[in-house]
């Protein structure tokens, strides 16, 4: 049960290494679509490793999954905000910061995500998707430079990603709602 | 059958739904007084500031649309819950997010001046020329989010639940009944299949929805943040339409569940009745297009599309319905009360309703009438003498299944004086548009002024027998539970 540990600190020790973490920085769509949800990949696996080491501490500070999705919901939207993308690479404090939550945010979702049940998942899950194409809009309609360090361009193709994801989203539920999945199982 | 799940809490879940229904009745009850107030302001009679006169169209428009569809959800959830599985406490929060939602637009309609419609069209909520302030739109905006976040919870449990049930959404509106791989005997019952179908397209609506509010609150903040205005008000339209429409699918289901039992005949589903479903499904999607027939830079195929389907878009399901209705009905010796009656005059209402709507859904036409009070003119009709009627048919329903309180004689005068002034009111939008009386006009000419001052008399009426209506409800709320409801009726039986 230790391998989720070893893979998590392995996956965030390779993030951190500077050349790659400034080169992932240096590009919008890279930073925001692949960085930020890797980081929470790596909460995801430290938090497999704890949840299970500590069951009994979730359980009292998380007990219906209900508390550590509104954090999720809360962080996760905070870096989905322009200006902080700008911050984390000019103050080093929130750099620190993202650091720190992301992961957070992994370790509550491991946590979470089954405890909500499935009106709770279907529910952020849905809130998640127009967001995101939100996102998609916002950035590919915004008429001026969102960020210091990113130029227009660079917004455009996080709209692109946006959008993307957005479609592969609506895809999935699709396949959901329409294929009886009762019959594949039996 | 399944007709037996939740028994065991059949007391409360009647409550439950009877409470939304409560809720929905009275808000319509009021805000056709602002209906009224409008009319009178624009006959001339009295005098309403023009602020104050888009005050009230905003609070009719939100008020009407959100307290019917929170009542025709009653309506659904009480038949669905017969054949799947719902979950109560969703219902309850539901209903608590819609009040809160109600909540807020009160607010900042009438103590922020709120007073861009229930449209709310970008990117009007921003620049109001001072009409009304960030709070007021804030306040609204996020109304209507609160809102449709209940809805939103709402269907994602119908549709959960359809789905454990018959295996997909595609197989709770029957299609594996339509392309024959499975008899029709085995199809899923009516209810199942208007409950999917709504499930389908609200659940579409609202995520629209939900995206095109969130727009409008970042730019009432913060207006540099600007958008396609074009991109908005497809988002728009494709929330208001579908939501608006869905109403009356929600409460068909009515009609289908109480004229069986009233002639004690089968109305069976057959392929044609499913098909007809799915076509309605597709075209509810699509067709919010033609409230964009007047914008030149939409891609062609999209008008024409919006233009040819919206003939169609109510057709199949209106058709099966109604003809559906006059079989069972016909030759039947049926018992006539206001729970029948009603259920009737709802299918007269909705198929009359629909004439104008065809006619203005032509292009030529449009260009003509699209803006004049002959929209309106359709929708009072198809609403306030089909979708609403069915609401109250399912309160005279409950009443009767769910306790002893009487219907009485007063009952139905009412029942004659509803139809009257509801056809009375859609005549006068009617002619007004053919007379090219623009509509959202606060002011009218001289010219244009004896229809509306007609439809407020009208008006009158309507209320009243509404406030009958209610009345009757709100005895068997306090006498909830007397005889059992339909489904204790059943077990016994
Ligand atoms: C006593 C009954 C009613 C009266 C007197 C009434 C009157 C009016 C008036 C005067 C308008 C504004 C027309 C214009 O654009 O100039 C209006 C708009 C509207 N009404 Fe009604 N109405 C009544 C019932 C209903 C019902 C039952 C519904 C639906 C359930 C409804 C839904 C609407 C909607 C959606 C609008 C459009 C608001 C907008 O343009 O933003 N009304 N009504
Ligand atoms: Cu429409």
């Amino acid at each position: 049960m230790r391998k989720p540990l070893y893979i998590g600190a392995l996956l965030y020790l390779i993030l951190i290494i500077p050349p790659i973490r400034s080169y992932m920085e240096s590009i919008m769509i890279i930073h925001m679509l692949i960085q930020l949800p890797l980081l929470m990949v790596v909460g995801w696996f430290l938090g497999k490793y704890i949840v299970y080491k500590a069951p009994k501490v979730f359980h009292a500070i998380n007990e219906n999954g209900v508390p550590g999705m509104i954090l999720i919901v809360a962080i996760t939207m905070y870096w989905m905000l322009p200006r902080t993308l700008d911050e984390a690479l000019t103050l080093p404090q929130y750099e620190v910061f993202k650091f720190i939550s992301l992961p957070l945010v992994g370790l509550l979702l491991a946590d979470s995500w089954a405890k909500i049940r499935d009106v709770g998942q279907i529910f952020i899950y849905l809130n998640y998707l127009s967001m995101f194409a939100l996102m998609g809009w916002l950035y590919l309609d915004s008429p001026i430079q969102l960020c210091n360090n990113y130029l227009i361009t660079q917004q455009k193709t996080l709209g692109w990603g946006f959008i993307f994801i957005t479609a592969s989203m609506i895809v999935y539920v699709l396949q959901y709602v329409f294929i009886d999945r009762r019959r594949i199982e039996e | 059958m399944g007709a037996f799940v939740g028994m065991n809490n059949l007391k409360s879940t009647n409550k439950t739904v009877a409470t939304s229904l409560t809720i929905g009745g009275v808000i319509i009850a009021v805000m056709m007084i602002f209906g009224i107030l409008m009319l009178l302001a624009q006959g001339g009679v009295i005098d309403v500031p023009d602020a104050m006169f888009y005050q009230f169209l905003t609070i009719h428009g939100t008020g009407m649309i959100g307290a019917a569809a929170l009542a025709a959800a009653g309506v659904m959830w009480y038949f669905l819950n017969q054949y799947v599985e719902l979950s109560r406490s969703i219902f309850n929060w539901f209903l608590g997010l819609v009040i809160i939602g109600v909540i807020l637009v009160v607010i900042g309609v009438f103590s922020f001046e709120f007073a861009g419609a229930w449209t709310f069209l970008y990117p009007l909520p921003t620049i109001s020329a001072s009409a009304w302030g960030t709070i007021g739109a804030l306040l609204y905006l996020f109304g209507m989010l609160i809102l449709g976040t209940g809805f939103l919870l709402l269907y994602m449990d119908t549709g959960r639940a359809i789905i454990k049930k018959y295996g997909s959404l595609g197989k709770g509106l029957g299609w594996d009944v339509i392309s024959g791989k499975k008899k029709e005997e085995d199809a899923p019952p009516k209810a199942v299949v208007a409950s999917t179908m709504v499930t389908i397209v609200n659940t579409t609506a609202i995520l629209a929805g939900a995206a095109v509010l969130i727009m409008n609150i970042i730019n009432v903040i913060n207006p540099s943040f600007t958008f396609d205005p074009m991109l908005a008000k497809n988002l728009t339209y494709a929330f208001g339409h579908i939501f608006a429409n869905a109403i009356i699918y929600m409460a068909v289901i009515v009609v289908y569940e109480l004229l069986p039992k009233y002639t004690n005949r089968k109305w069976v589903v057959n392929r044609v009745f499913l098909i007809a479903w799915t076509m309605s499904t597709a075209f509810t999607l699509v067709i919010y297009t033609h409230h964009m027939l007047m914008d030149f830079a939409m891609p062609k195929w999209m008008l024409i599309m919006g233009q040819a389907l919206s003939y169609a878009n109510g057709l199949p399901v209106l058709v099966v319905t109604a003809y559906g209705a006059l079989m069972i009905v016909h030759k039947s010796g049926i018992k006539w009360d206001m729970g029948s009656g009603l259920a009737f005059l709802s299918m007269f209402g909705w198929t009359v309703g629909v004439v104008p709507a065809i006619v203005d859904a032509t292009i030529v036409v449009n260009h003509v009438m699209h803006n004049t009070k002959w929209v309106p003119g359709h929708f009072h009709m198809y609403m306030g003498l089909g979708a609403v009627v069915m609401l109250f048919s399912f309160m005279y329903y409950l009443a009767k299944v769910d306790s002893t309180v009487k219907e009485s004689k007063i009952d139905r005068i009412a029942l004659w004086c509803y139809a009257l002034a509801m056809i009375s009111i859609s005549v006068q939008f009617l002619v007004s548009g053919a007379l090219s009386t623009p509509r959202r006009w606060a002011i009218h000419y001289p010219g244009w002024m004896t229809p509306a001052v007609f439809g407020a008399i009208a008006g009158v009426f309507l209320v009243i027998a509404t406030t009958i209506f209610i009345i009757h409800f709100v005895r068997y709320m306090k006498n909830r539970g007397k005889l059992g409801s339909d489904k204790y009726e059943q077990k016994t039986a």
